[in-house]
């Protein structure tokens, strides 16, 4: 019966913000055009395994992404073209940081970490949509994929491993 | 040319060696000669047969290697459907497809609209395991069931239906089935009359030329049994015919149905009975010369016909089990065929039947054995295990018929052991309870062969134990990504599962790693999700996986791309019973 309490208080408390459990973002709205400091909150290792890197895919639109850098840990990104071109402050991009990469680390399934970006939103993105940054969690050999979209229709809350993701404000 | 034969029965050639070179005219003689003891073995171990005769045993020979490889195998079984069991489909389909196990023969293909009307298609080709066929027309929304009716190789009918809706499902026409009994009846009338036919009549014949001193007696039963088989064989083709179409007996005069059924193994079972029935009948009309070889040749015929179908011949391993049908089926013409030429010869001239009985007992031990041996080998093919006895129709009769040939067995132990030498001493009284012990064998005999004709209606265990080894299988197609789903067997328990994936347009695709997802909603039951492993075929497997109960379970792949990027499809597989 105790156990079942605690499992309800559990339920409650924690019920109300399911993504606890989840790698997300910690701003999870942005406006067209502007930037984004994306902090992804990393709350537990991979089934109990501690966490060994963190790689994070940018999605089309996404531009100018810089990493910021984190003691112990290596950060690599991956460059890659655009599939349009974007005009930031005069300048026309067409490639760009595609994935950022923080491996070499050891954060144990105890403790919390966030994992720090800043990029800009191109002028362009529709606004009220959503735009997913899809997370692979490695622990070693094991791995966690937040990589999880959902359909058009489709709940948020029925997916095992979504993706973190911001939603579109209009632009200001 | 001469043709020579020998016969490997064990009481013939002692001595004689004189005789057998003997032209066989000059020994006509010799068969009036009630009790000259070595005549008997001199006819059996060496006779010239004219080259006419030689060439109807060399045919049989030459039906029996056309019969033997490869005709037949186990029961076919449906794997997979286009449109899949269970699918929807936003629109009409162009085909369907069903793929057996192996290739079948198309009889009966109906598509059940959601009304509970019925639809022929008659539009299909065969494209070796895969039947093909057209949809005549544009179906509206709704459930439909795509029934169908084939041949499988071993000659038996295998039926099964799948379901599929439009746009959305409704509830499932029911399609009339049509489950015939008096056509059910007729067919094992048919079956008792052909066994009647081969094992009294062309055995009967057999044992008045080779073993009977006196020809009369036994010869109007004999030929009453034959024109009985003779009658019952096209009856029985025409019934396997209506059977096999699912057809009323109405329609029994119908073209169709005797080509269906020619078409079937049956058609030879049929065809070689014939040849043995008439041959059998000529060698009781037949001259001296060519009596015997007939109705060597009529005995031949009978092993070969049972063995050109049936559940047991078209069990596995071909080699073994389709001589054993043919041995089997021959010594059982040779005993039983024997019985009432020898009865009546004893009731009514005991003198002159006491060489009849001499050699007959002295053949009967070998054939018993061989008899015994072949059934025995055959049972254990098709029952596989004795629990099987009880638990199937088939191991049921099959009980049923062990029962009789017991009793069966022990009279003619009695009569063998106990009666026949006095009999032969000539002890009048003994004569005819051997008289009376013999009606009763042949009755038992009878009692056996209709239990015999009972299998046709039940699948034996290994077939059963085929079917029930039968993959359930999906085809799931989307538009990033297609698998084909294998779960093997496809009951609840122990079972493996097989994946090929492509992408949407058939086209390779990588994965990194598959996961194969089971769910049943509404049992309660946690989803059952297992990492599949790749063993380089080509495939994805899951080995080692249990699925607690049957049912319409979902199947999801989870495909992962590239490690950003996963696939997920799913589709509701069917998984049987045990």
């Amino acid at each position: 019966m105790k156990k079942y309490l605690l499992a309800m208080g559990a339920v409650l408390a924690l019920g109300t913000n399911a993504a606890l459990a989840h790698v997300t973002l910690e701003r999870q709205e942005a406006a067209a055009g502007s930037t984004y400091k994306a902090v992804l909150r990393v709350p537990h290792g991979c089934e109990g395994k501690a966490t060994t890197s963190v790689r994070v895919q940018i999605p089309e639109g996404i531009i100018s992404v810089k990493p910021m850098p984190k003691p112990g840990w290596t950060v690599q990104t991956k460059q890659g073209r655009y599939e349009k071109s974007y005009q930031l402050y005069g300048e026309t991009l067409t490639t760009g940081v595609k994935e950022v990469d923080w491996s070499g680390g050891n954060l144990p399934d105890e403790f919390y970490d966030e994992f720090v970006f800043r990029a800009s939103l191109a002028a362009d993105l529709p606004a009220g949509q959503m735009l997913y940054f899809p997370v692979v969690q490695e622990c070693g050999d094991a791995a966690d994929r937040w990589i999880e979209i959902p359909a058009a229709g489709q709940d948020e809350d029925a997916l095992e491993n979504p993706a973190p993701g911001i939603k579109l404000l209009p632009k200001k | 040319m001469r043709w020579k034969i020998r016969l490997p029965a064990s009481n013939c050639c002692r001595r004689n060696d004189l005789l057998m070179a003997r032209p066989v005219r000059a020994r006509r003689r010799f068969s009036k000669d009630r009790m000259n003891a070595a005549t008997f073995p001199a006819r059996l171990s060496g006779i010239r047969i004219r080259p006419v005769t030689g060439g109807l045993v060399a045919a049989f020979v030459l039906v029996l290697l056309v019969l033997l490889p490869g005709r037949a195998l186990a029961h076919a079984a449906l794997m997979a459907t286009d449109p899949a069991d269970g699918a929807v489909l936003t629109q009409s389909p162009a085909r369907f497809s069903l793929t057996f196990s192996e290739p079948v023969s198309p009889l009966v293909l109906t598509l059940v609209r959601p009304n509970g009307t019925q639809l022929a298609l008659t539009y299909f080709r065969l494209d070796g395991q895969t039947l093909a066929i057209d949809n005549p027309e544009t179906l509206k929304s709704g459930t439909h069931v795509l029934s169908w009716r084939v041949i499988s190789q071993d000659g038996h009918p295998v039926r099964g239906s799948a379901l599929f809706s439009i746009g959305a499902p409704s509830a499932a026409p029911v399609a009339g089935e049509t489950a015939d009994r008096s056509l059910r009846e007729a067919i094992w009338i048919g079956k008792l009359l052909l066994y009647a036919g081969l094992f009294l009549g062309v055995g009967g014949a057999f044992s008045l030329a080779w073993l009977a001193e006196h020809r009369r007696c036994g010869r109007r039963f004999v030929i009453g049994a034959l024109l009985c088989g003779l009658a019952a064989a096209p009856f029985s083709l025409g019934l396997q015919g209506l059977d096999a179409l699912g057809a009323p007996l109405a329609r029994f005069a119908q073209p169709l149905i005797w080509k269906t059924a020619l078409e079937t193994s049956f058609g030879w079972t049929v065809l070689v009975a014939l040849i043995a029935l008439g041959l059998a009948l000529l060698s009781l009309a037949g001259s001296s010369v060519s009596r015997k070889p007939l109705a060597l040749a009529g005995l031949v015929g009978v092993g070969a016909a049972l063995a050109a179908s049936g559940h047991a011949s078209a069990a596995e391993p071909q080699w073994l089990t389709r001589p054993l049908v043919f041995l089997h089926g021959t010594a059982i013409a040779f005993w039983t065929g024997a019985l009432a030429p020898l009865g009546l010869a004893l009731r009514h001239q005991p003198a002159e039947a006491k060489v009849f009985l001499r050699r007959f007992s002295r053949a009967i031990l070998p054939v018993v054995a061989v008899l015994a041996i072949s059934g025995i080998v055959l049972a254990i093919i098709q029952v596989r295990e004795p629990a099987a006895l009880i638990n199937t129709a088939y191991g049921r009769l099959l009980l049923l018929k062990l029962a009789l040939l017991l009793f069966l067995f022990t009279l003619a132990s009695v009569n063998r052991w106990t009666l026949t030498a006095p009999a032969e001493a000539g002890d009048t009284e003994v004569q005819r309870r051997l008289v009376r012990s013999i009606g009763i064998e042949t009755l038992i005999a009878l009692a056996i062969f209709g239990v015999a004709a009972g299998w046709r209606f039940t699948p034996p265990p290994r077939a059963l134990a085929i079917a029930a080894a039968q993959p359930a299988s999906i085809h799931i197609h989307t538009l990033k990504a297609m698998a084909d789903l294998s779960i093997s067997p496809g009951h609840a328990g122990q079972v493996a599962a097989s994946m090929v994936i492509m992408t949407g347009d058939f086209g390779p695709l990588e994965a990194k790693q598959v996961t194969l997802v089971l769910s049943k909603p509404d049992s309660g039951i946690e989803p059952i999700k297992r990492p599949a492993t790749k063993p380089g075929d080509g495939t994805w497997r899951v080995d080692d996986l249990v699925i607690p109960i049957p049912g319409r379970w979902n199947a999801r792949l989870d495909i992962l791309v590239s490690d950003f990027e996963m696939v997920k499809i799913e589709a509701p597989i069917e998984i049987r019973s045990e």
